[in-house]
């Protein structure tokens, strides 16, 4: 016997070496032992994973509400709604005359009403997909969205007691869905929302809104910050550091903006200033780049250039023209090739596709890739920009 | 046949007013025709389609995810990239001394920058045992610790982890016999991998005369087993203890995430192909022959292997025509325990924090008995599998943060109650009973430094891999169960052509054995294609 056996493993002895032999003779008369039905096919977790978090949802619109500076809000009824968090959104799937196109719009209802099957949207009707829903969706119509989506919403472990929410026009619908959500006691934390707008006419949502602060036990705080008017219970101009500390109160609070990108660039700047942890900003994405070559650095001598893009989608070969100002994506979608998307901002990672070969330009603040995924080439062709001939790879849809 | 339709179009947009482009479409008839299909690209499909690929088979590797990994991915929020699931590798070792898993990733060109674990554990135990040890890696070092701590218990501690060596030397040759193992050889030089295989790590231990105490951090690792210590199986458990302490750990860089990318880039360099976003619905069979696999968007692809990186439980209940014997078999095991990762992006440093080790094992009691069976409520109090990532890899996060992420188990009907409603409040209080206990446990503060938080709970885990009930592990490896009886199972085929791998596979649970696990299976797949052809 060589040295292996110098353990003795004494209660141990020839019965074992039976115990081996007889391994499998018993697993088979266990299994022979056990009941014939059949397992569940679709166990709770997997279950829950499917009505959290669906891929598609059709919903049947069953109203439009005209709103002041061409917001409509689409009132929306489905067989069932994903439960979501206050806050965040569905990306609209739409096919344009064979573009199939998405885009991103914040959840304005409250989660509560989507266990009835019910959701609403604010879109505001500018730009080539917003246009087309202002004029194309009609009471009756079908749509398909994702299910919810991002990560705009209050985490109590992480965020303080009290946000402020800074909303900009149609920027109010995630922080009206919240303070909804506040006061049908699904959310639980103190709202002071300063929400700008032009004049008073221009106020979206106005009367609810103070229905809502009527019914919050004063957990839901509205104050309208008019750019271009006086009026009484109103603060005029916009939203600076000073405004936010007024209403803000003791630091620390927690910030949540959303809004058009001026709003943040205005903003940003204020609360620099209010000496907040980073920990309590939080910024909604405010959709896709459309401006890339005022970006520092943007190769400036690409822009108004064209590529050729190959794209390689299930199976099949596209070649079209790429222009270095429009994100992969949008020249994906001009190409007609249906592509996964959803956030539009970089940030999500659902179009994340392989870039075969050729160079693009990543703003540094919209890169939101796995450093891995940096190392190999892959990108998120929302938030990418050709700058050479490319050929990418993007999954099915 | 290539088609090609030229179209050109107008396309009205908001910035570049009007904008022309050319647009060909070149449509390929793909050969949907493989020699092996991989279904699956967790763990084992990646090792398993490489080595197929190298083998020179011809492999398509599909995954319903738009990316590789299973659970070894990674994910981002804000400034963090966070690991999901990975605590620490063994089995890979460096330079002269690669473990099986190193060899493997060697043996395919596998390139992952790989950082050290410097100790095997901080094991703390709250209650009336009070105990907080750390203890080394290394097989000398770990003798010398456990004879500090409880004075005269080195040479048994010492015996038992020879004897986990020659576990896996046993293990060894069982692999390198393929299948056919020398029976004199098995009962001369392997006798007490023989004799040890059909008994608990309890009987063993209880066998070897280890004092209680030591018995109590010997133990520690139960948990990434998931099974209490009077169940669990000898084998599985002295293989895994064995390459933690004589070989060490390491984890990746970049989260686990870069070593799926690495798997990515190996199988595409070894002329495999890979089909993401794409679910397989059913396997084909025709006269008990695997012929191929269906997919969810309509394509039929034709192979006479098939290696499922998927539970024998989703696959003989969606995927394939269940029978009453397979019934039998699927009711008799027990599906391993449900992941539940609190991840902490936080706005200060480890340091800062007071937080000094990398890996903390956090438990009530030691009994566990008593811990597995408080898995079954999510009332109880959790024990804890701690990690802060930057005592590791401390360029993981930005200066001045540090990632915490926090890990428990749960079993059964545990979450069955919690529907879409409840669900944020029911995960969220988890959390906050988890923070409350490491913070209690270790005298920190973290729940003011959180800048950003998430939580993969079971439904995450089934939501992402599409796994079965949110089982993070395989079938629980109780003895009967066990990674030998299911070895010597390994070729009782219900369908030909139909191999498994993975978690739940024959090599049980764990990142190292799901590598090997879909490395072997490759192997097997490799053997039955020279048989078919000859």
């Amino acid at each position: 016997m060589s040295d292996q056996l110098k353990v003795k493993v004494k209660a141990l002895g020839l019965l074992d070496l039976l115990a081996f032999k007889n391994l499998v003779p018993n697993r088979k008369k266990i299994f022979e032992k056990a009941s014939a039905a059949p397992v569940e096919k679709v166990p709770h977790m997997n279950a829950l994973a499917q009505s959290i978090h669906p891929k598609r949802q059709t919903f049947e619109i069953t109203g439009i509400k005209d709103c002041p500076n061409d917001v409509k809000i689409y009132e929306l009824k489905s067989k069932h709604a994903a439960f979501f968090r206050a806050g965040q959104y569905l990306s609209v799937k739409l096919d344009i005359k064979g573009y199939k196109v998405t885009r991103a719009y914040s959840i304005l209802s409250s989660p509560k009403e989507a266990l009835t099957g019910k959701c609403a949207l604010g879109i505001k009707g500018s730009g080539f997909v917003s246009e087309y829903i202002a004029d194309n969706w009609k009471v009756g119509d079908t749509i398909t969205t994702s299910g919810p989506e991002g990560a705009f919403y209050y985490e109590e472990l992480r965020d303080a007691k009290t946000v402020v929410g800074i909303a900009g026009g149609c920027g109010i619908s995630p922080l009206y869905s919240m303070a909804q959500a506040i006061v049908d006691g699904t959310e639980d934390f103190k709202l002071v929302l300063l929400y700008g707008s032009r004049t008073k006419k221009d106020i979206v949502l106005e009367a609810e809104l103070r229905e809502i602060v009527s019914k919050s036990n004063g957990k839901v705080k509205v104050v309208h910050v008019l750019s271009e008017q006086e009026a009484k219970g109103c603060e005029t101009g916009f939203v600076t550091k000073e405004l936010i500390s007024k209403y803000g109160g003791e630091l620390p609070y927690s910030i949540f903006m959303c809004g058009p990108q001026e709003m943040y660039d205005f903003v940003q700047k204020e609360i620099e200033e209010l000496g907040l942890e980073k920990k309590y900003v939080r910024a909604e994405l405010y959709g896709q780049i459309n401006n890339i070559q005022e970006y520092d650095k943007f190769p400036s001598e690409k822009e108004g250039r064209k590529y050729k893009m190959t794209i390689l989608a299930a199976g099949k070969t596209f070649e079209t023209l790429a222009s270095s100002t429009e994100s992969v994506l949008v020249a994906i979608e001009r190409a007609k090739v249906a592509a996964p998307s959803l956030c539009r901002t970089g940030e999500c990672g659902f179009c994340r596709s392989r870039l075969i070969s050729g160079d693009v330009f990543i703003p540094e603040d919209t890169d939101g890739r796995r450093a891995a995924d940096k190392q190999s080439g892959y990108i998120h062709p929302c938030a990418s920009f050709p700058v050479s001939d490319i050929v990418i790879e993007v999954p099915v849809e | 046949m290539v088609i090609v339709i030229a179209l050109s179009l107008m396309y009205n947009n908001i910035n570049m007013a009007l904008w022309s482009a050319q647009r060909k479409e070149l449509i390929i008839l793909s050969n949907l025709e493989y020699d092996v299909v991989v279904i699956g690209a967790g763990n084992g499909g990646l090792a398993a389609a490489a080595t197929t690929a190298q083998k020179g088979l011809k492999t398509l590797l599909i995954e319903q995810h738009n990316l590789p990994g299973g659970f070894a991915s990674s994910f981002v929020r804000g400034r963090f990239e966070f690991e999901p699931s990975l605590h620490e590798l063994c089995d890979v070792g460096r330079g002269d001394t690669l473990g099986g898993a190193g060899v493997f990733f060697e043996s395919i060109g596998l390139d992952v920058d790989w950082l050290d674990v410097p100790d095997a554990y901080r094991m703390i135990v709250t209650g009336e045992e009070k105990l907080d040890v750390t203890m080394p890696f290394g097989v000398e070092a770990y003798a010398d610790k456990m004879e500090e701590l409880v004075p005269g218990s080195r040479a048994s501690v010492a015996d038992f982890l020879e004897l986990c060596k020659q576990v896996v030397e046993g293990l060894g040759y069982i692999g390198a016999s393929k299948g056919n193992p020398d029976k004199k050889v098995l009962t001369t030089t392997h006798a007490n991998f023989l004799k040890t295989a059909s008994h608990s790590l309890d009987e063993v231990e209880k066998a070897l005369k280890i004092p209680k105490e030591a018995r109590k951090i010997l133990n520690a690792y139960w948990c990434y087993i998931g099974v209490d210590t009077s169940r669990v199986n000898f084998t599985i458990f002295a293989a895994m203890m064995y390459k933690f302490i004589s070989g060490g750990a390491v984890i990746p860089k970049n989260r686990s995430h870069e070593i799926s990318m690495a798997f990515e880039k190996c199988i595409r360099e070894l002329g495999g192909d890979i089909m993401y976003s794409t679910k397989v619905e059913k396997i084909l069979v025709e006269d008990g022959q695997a012929t191929g696999v269906l997919t969810s968007d309509g394509r039929q692809i034709s192979a006479k292997h098939v290696i499922a990186n998927v539970s024998r439980h989703k696959v003989y209940s969606s995927m394939l025509e269940g029978s009453d014997d397979m019934n039998r078999e699927l009711n008799a095991r027990n599906v391993g325990a449900k992941g539940y990762v609190a991840y902490f992006g936080l706005n200060k440093t480890a340091q800062e924090l007071g937080l000094k080790d990398y890996s903390y094992f956090i438990y009530p009691t030691t009994d566990t008995k008593k811990l597995y069976d408080s898995m079954s409520s999510r009332e109880s109090e959790p024990i804890l599998a701690a990690v802060c990532l930057n005592n590791v890899n401390p360029g993981c996060s930005p200066e001045g943060t540090c990632i915490v992420s926090i890990t428990t188990l749960y079993t059964g009907d545990s979450w069955d109650d919690v529907d879409e409603q409840s669900y944020v409040k029911d995960k969220n209080t988890i959390a906050k009973k988890m923070v409350d206990y490491f913070e209690r446990t270790l005298g920190v503060k973290i729940s003011d430094a959180i800048e950003e938080f998430e939580v993969a709970s079971p439904q995450t885990f089934a939501r992402y891999t599409d796994v079965y009930d949110g089982c993070i592990y395989g079938y629980e490896p109780e003895s009967w169960d066990s990674i030998m009886p299911r070895l010597m199972m390994i070729n009782d085929l219900h369908v030909k052509g139909l191999r498994f791998c993975g978690g739940f596979a024959f090599r049980c649970h764990g990142y190292g054995t799901s590598y090997l696990s879909g490395n072997t299976t490759g192997l097997l797949t490799y053997r039955d294609s020279l048989e078919v052809t000859s």
